[in-house]
């Protein structure tokens, strides 16, 4: 293992052997969310993979898919991440915080530029009430999936008797 | 001054919200979430940071004005001034641009739309394509389109662009929207015949000048010709026309762009004087963007952020004394934000407001009939990257399009409350970010705008243009006033049914 110059080591090092970069966070600092939409940024150009070490700890390993610059290359996959973990985290809190906000103004301009739908439109909406096909009954209620069947017999004898 | 100095005594109750910019010794700028103003010297940035503000004095009058104190906070002021510059939220895409063809005459340096040469027919717009295109442009919310030439070169089919013209022209004899045309070319294949039909259909021209003939003649290479000669005598000959025509040739011209390059760095002056050699009473000095050849190229053609911003200063500060000695001319993108400061309105240009208009407010119909949020969506996708896809005109409906999720992650990310940074930037209320932008050069579509050269940018201008405001000297007002009226060309209007607009 060696340490990235510039970047404290008990927070993150390279392995050379293994062309990779090892990160190690403070897992109160960074919602886990921030950690999977940092992570993502990467995913074109190293293969990531993220780890809790320890119950407090998060860890980030990034393996370039293709290492030609060497210890620099990885310098710069490690200062990147930080940098994007820093900015993902906040932007999730400013989400958070403005979320009103973000949402009427994004509702104001798709529904702006898509206007009423047509007649067309309505003719093409799928207005029925089964959604989709669920045939693993995910989408039922714990009443219709549990509830006790009735007898068949039972049923049977019933609908003579309306009759 | 520094904030730091008033520790321990900040007031936190007599402000109502705002942002505040340090530009420099007794200037700190202010803004609120509506974009009112005020530059205030260091003694009165402390009163109003302290609560110290005396009710009467004119400071108090100037804050009160602004509507930036709790006290006499107007909230239906603050709200019409926000409707007002979000206006753009209600209407759906007004600019279309389709792309007729990727082959071009010329080889730019930085080409961002990847040309294809000249026997690559196969990069050709079909006419079945053309009319879906139109048919969806038609389709938009927006009362008023603008149907946007490119390429490639448009001229090289002009078969194609006369078409789509005469099948627009007719769509709107009922569908009764208001309608424009423009054409973003090089020039050098116009000749007599084609001017005349342009001129006749009002089709605005724009076109490239990148300075001087050595620098443009560098980076715009056409085989056995002068490139510069050749859209030079263009632009003189198609200004003449309007003149002809008896229109006002401070409001009709060919509008020109620049890219700077590294090669325009420390010429400044030398570009200006050729736009005003040629009577192009606008520059809009671009910096260069990274897609097309320009990423391949960068090397040659790219520069730090800091050299564009003395470059910007430069040619903007003679343009700015030309204007003083009674040549009259603007710098567009200093005319954009100071539209936004100085009248609270939204002039709509797309890149450069919040949420940015990808999707919402233009489409791009590539030669294929796919369909991009954006013009450099279609850029991307010449270079192998399909994010910003959403669609064909053969295959989608229009809410298809501008519902699409892409288009709907594109407007979250460019809402500047939504980005680290430019939430609590004092030029929040006047800027905007470039998602595609982003997703090329930082990964994802949000981005990271301390490490941006959008935002190194659109700081820096508005950093200048602030400290203009502040120097006040009076040419510069007099000359930023008629930078930011607007007046419309309404000579380029098409109208559609019960129009008596006399179009041929």
């Amino acid at each position: 293992m060696t340490m990235i110059e510039g970047i404290p080591e008990d927070l993150a090092h390279v392995d050379l052997d293994e062309k990779r970069a090892i990160l190690d966070l403070d897992a109160s600092l960074y919602p886990v969310e921030a950690l999977y939409g940092a992570a993502y940024v990467f995913i074109d150009r190293c293969y990531v993979f993220l780890d809790r070490p320890a119950p407090q700890k998060l860890r980030i390993v990034v393996t370039p898919k293709s290492l030609e610059g060497g210890e620099a290359q990885l310098r710069q996959v490690v200062g990147e991440l930080a940098n994007e973990l820093v900015s993902a985290a906040w932007r999730h809190q400013i989400t958070q915080e403005n979320r009103a906000r973000i949402e009427a103004v994004t509702m104001q301009a798709i529904s702006g530029a898509m206007g009423p739908p047509s007649l067309d439109d309505l003719e093409d909406f799928d207005f029925t009430d089964e959604a989709f096909e669920d045939p693993l009954g995910i989408a039922m209620s714990w009443e219709e999936k549990y509830a006790k069947k009735s007898d068949p017999a039972e049923e049977t004898a019933a609908k003579g008797e309306e009759e | 001054m520094q904030l730091l100095d008033l520790r321990g005594q900040l007031d936190r109750t007599s402000q109502a919200f705002f942002r505040f910019r340090r530009l420099g010794p007794e200037r700190t700028l202010i803004t609120n979430a509506e974009g009112r103003w005020l530059i205030l010297s260091d003694a009165d940035f402390a009163a109003y940071a302290t609560g110290a503000v005396v009710e009467g004095s004119e400071l108090y009058r100037r804050l009160s004005d602004g509507n930036f104190l709790r006290a006499t906070w107007d909230e239906a002021k603050a709200r019409d001034m926000i409707a007002a510059r979000k206006q753009f939220l209600g209407y759906g895409p007004n600019l279309h641009v389709m792309v007729v063809t990727l082959r071009c005459n010329e080889t730019c340096v930085y080409c961002h739309a990847s040309r294809a040469d000249m026997d690559a027919t196969h990069t050709d717009m079909t006419p079945e394509i053309a009319e879906k295109a139109v048919d969806l442009a038609f389709m938009s919310t927006s009362p008023s389109i603008t149907i946007e030439f490119q390429g490639g070169e448009p001229l090289v089919r002009y078969d194609l662009v006369k078409h789509i013209i005469e099948y627009a022209k007719a769509k709107n004899e009922t569908a009764g929207k208001t309608v424009e045309f423009t054409m973003v070319s090089n020039l050098s294949l116009m000749d007599d015949e084609k001017l005349d039909y342009l001129l006749e259909h009002k089709v605005q021209m724009c076109t490239s000048i990148d300075g001087p003939k050595d620098l443009h003649d560098k980076q715009r290479i056409l085989p056995t010709l002068s490139a510069y000669d050749a859209a030079s005598s263009w632009i003189e000959k198609i200004n003449r026309a309007y003149v002809d025509r008896g229109l006002d040739p401070s409001l009709y011209h060919v509008e020109a762009l620049v890219t700077t390059t590294k090669g325009a760095l420390g010429r400044a002056e030398e570009i200006v004087d050729t736009y005003a050699a040629l009577g192009c009473r606008a520059l809009f000095l671009r910096p260069i963007d990274p897609f097309g050849f320009a990423s391949k190229t960068a090397k040659m053609v790219e520069y730090p952020r800091a050299d564009y911003l003395r470059f910007y200063a430069e040619a903007t500060d003679y343009i700015l004394e030309l204007n003083r000695q009674g040549t009259q001319m603007i710098e567009r993108y200093a005319a954009i934000f100071l539209t936004k400061i100085l009248r609270g309105e939204d002039p709509n240009f797309l890149d450069l407001r919040s949420p940015a208009g990808a999707g919402i407010s233009m489409l791009a119909y590539s030669y294929d009939g796919d369909v991009y949020t954006c013009d450099e969506g279609r850029m991307l996708a010449a270079q192998g990257d399909q994010t910003f896809r959403i669609g064909n005109v053969f295959e989608s409906s229009y809410r298809d399009l501008v519902g699409h999720p892409t288009v709907r992650a594109m407007v979250i990310a460019s809402n500047l409350d939504s980005q680290p940074d430019c939430v609590d930037c004092t030029y929040n209320p006047y800027c905007g970010i470039q998602t595609t932008h982003n997703h090329k050069t930082q990964g994802s579509i949000f981005g990271r705008m301390r490490e941006s050269n959008v935002c190194a940018v659109h700081k820096g201008i508005q950093d200048y243009l602030f400290g203009k405001l502040a120097d006040g000297e009076p040419h510069v007002l007099e000359a930023f006033e008629r930078w930011t009226t607007v007046r419309a060309r309404e000579h380029f209007l098409h109208d559609g049914a019960g129009s008596a607009d006399g179009d041929p």
